[in-house]
């Protein structure tokens, strides 16, 4: 039986990562992410976890890449400014391959930008955070009930391909309050996935020593096994290695894990990408994701009330992208699609590479405002 | 049926828990409630807005839209000159009249009432905290969206106990003072 709650998107992200089987939290304190840790601060003692508020957002997410090295199911939350500081340590984790979730309420910026007000101006930061070259997975929520399913689903896919994987909020939609309807714990607790383990010798652990496209198998610290974790390129064993060869195949794998794996399995798990809206029957598409989403539901019923068939396509996977189906949407609408983002354009232009062309409709905000059905409205009538 | 509903005030006055509890109170009953609030990066004294959207259907966009709202109370003289563009025409207003100040052509254009909800809190109830349900009483005892018991259980499930009494107080001068302002 689901369940019904009231709450705000971010406490249920931190609900979802106690149900998710999370422990460990590190973090630090900033607008508008704030309530996912005093949430934690609350959840986590009580099912025998551990929670820390450290000295900075740096310290922050290196005691939870720490906590995830012993085998701990482990999570940090902040905002755009925050993953700015974290920025070194989450490559750390992209190379050395540490599950972790990382939460960010989207504000706005750059820099302090606009601490209490909506933004959606991080997607391309959380698509290349750090230097270097990896693959990025980044989920997005576009309802209450998403900032639940999709932190699972985080925790889950971290796991799975032994990665930082970010769980995007907004200002909007971490803040606001009201009826959630979440899946039963044991449906929750069905899911979980759990990261491979080497049940060999110590003398034979090798845990960088996979094929290609395949996540590193890392064993929890403490049990019996001799571990070296860098951030400098290593061979099998997580010694550093300047070796062309080796190097090489190290980028290709940690990328190729990532979106190699989900180009040839349409995905990186079992669970719906995007959604659709009353998009089957429409002539015209709105593109929109995050708590942006929620005023095109609106839109589209307001849009179909005045005779015009609007659908809408929302992705939820943002990194990597639902490129495939972005393709059959770009084939079968032309120029009758509207990209909506609270940003300059950092989605428009990931769906423009992929159906390769730049004559799409846009309605782009940075100035910390949502945007309203009728402006959406408004910009889909001008182009029928 | 849906009903949209502002409060706006200044940061500090606790206009966003009247907000949660109307939201809270609505999905008890077997409806859904929606608050958001915007507010500034100043810790006190930002103009703070927050907008409940009461609905017996989905509701998907959380603020209200402009031009819609039916009631709006503002306890601040810079965030009601802000945000009150929001009201439909022919709307309800209520404001503080030691606070706000509206126009004559807001008058016009507007159902505006004066209530003085901080003098009520602070020396009638005795508790200034309580001018947020002074407010949630007027609020419903105008619009009627809400059963009044239900809405004060819920009201009284966000308090401390020791509170109790004076907010049961604050709910009924609020309630009082609304019959008054309507003429009742």
């Amino acid at each position: 039986m689901a369940r019904e709650v009231i709450s705000t998107g971010n406490e249920l992200a931190s609900k979802a990562a106690v149900e998710a089987g999370a422990r460990f939290f590190g973090g630090y304190p900033i607008t508008p992410s704030s309530e996912v840790m005093h949430e934690a601060s609350d959840l986590l003692p009580v099912v025998g976890g551990k929670f820390i508020q450290m000295e900075d957002e740096i310290a922050g997410i290196s005691v939870a890449l720490g906590a995830s090295m012993t085998g701990v199911k482990s999570y940090t939350a902040t905002s755009g400014p925050g993953i700015s500081l974290k920025a070194e340590q989450i490559g750390l984790g992209f190379i050395a391959e540490i599950p972790l979730v990382i939460i960010n309420v989207m504000r706005g910026g750059p820099s302090t930008g606009l601490p209490t007000r909506v933004s959606q101006a991080d997607i391309g930061q959380a698509q290349y955070p750090t230097h270097g070259d990896y693959a990025s997975i980044t989920l997005c929520a576009g309802s209450l009930t998403e900032c639940y399913t999709e932190t699972v689903r985080g925790f889950n896919l971290a796991e799975k391909y032994m990665t930082p994987v970010f769980v995007l909020l907004d200002e909007t939609i971490g803040h606001m309050h009201g009826k959630a309807v979440l899946p039963d714990l044991e449906e929750i607790e069905a899911s979980i996935v759990n990261r491979a383990r080497f049940d060999g010798p110590a003398s034979e652990y090798k845990p960088y020593d996979v094929p290609m496209n395949k996540p590193a198998v890392l064993n929890p610290m403490f049990q019996g096994y001799t571990h070296h974790v860098t951030g400098l390129h290593h061979g099998h064993e997580g010694f550093p290695t300047e070796d062309a060869i080796q190097c090489e195949f190290n980028i290709e794998r940690l990328v190729g894990k990532i979106n190699v794996v989900a180009a040839e399995n349409d995905g990186l798990d079992d669970l719906p990408d995007y959604e659709e809206y009353m998009l089957e029957d429409a002539d015209v598409c709105i593109i929109a994701y995050g708590s942006i989403g929620l005023g095109a539901y609106e839109a589209v019923q307001k849009l179909r009330a005045e005779g015009i068939k609007a659908g809408m396509f929302r992705p939820i996977m943002l990194w990597p992208s639902p490129a495939k189906r972005i393709a059959e949407i770009g084939a079968k609408f032309k120029d009758k699609i509207f990209i909506t983002e609270l940003n300059m354009g950092q989605y428009t232009r990931e769906i423009e590479r992929i159906i390769k062309r730049n004559d799409f409709t846009t309605l782009l905000k940075a100035n910390g405002r949502p945007i309203a059905p009728a402006e959406m409205v408004a910009k889909v009538k001008e182009m029928m | 049926m849906r009903n949209t509903i502002r409060f706006t005030g200044v940061g500090g006055q606790g206009v966003l828990l009247a907000g949660e509890i109307m939201a809270a109170c609505k999905i008890k009953e077997g409806g859904e409630g929606l608050k958001t609030a915007t507010y500034t990066s100043q810790v006190r004294g930002g103009a703070t807005v927050v907008d409940i959207t009461l609905d017996d259907g989905t509701i998907r966009y959380p603020y209200a839209n402009e031009g819609e709202i039916d009631f709006m109370l503002s306890v601040a003289n810079v965030s009601y000159n802000q945000f009150k563009s929001g009201v439909k025409p022919g709307g309800i207003i209520v404001v503080d009249p030691n606070l706000v100040h509206p126009t004559d052509e807001d008058r016009q254009k507007w159902i505006i009432h004066e209530i003085p909800i901080i003098t009520i809190a602070k020396e009638e109830v005795g508790n200034v905290i309580t001018q947020s349900v002074v407010a949630l009483a007027i609020t419903n005892t105008m619009t009627g969206v809400l059963p009044k018991q239900s809405l004060v259980d819920t009201m009284l499930s966000k308090v401390p106990a020791k509170v109790h009494a004076a907010n049961i107080k604050a709910y009924e001068l609020g309630e009082k003072y609304a019959h008054i302002a309507m003429g009742k």
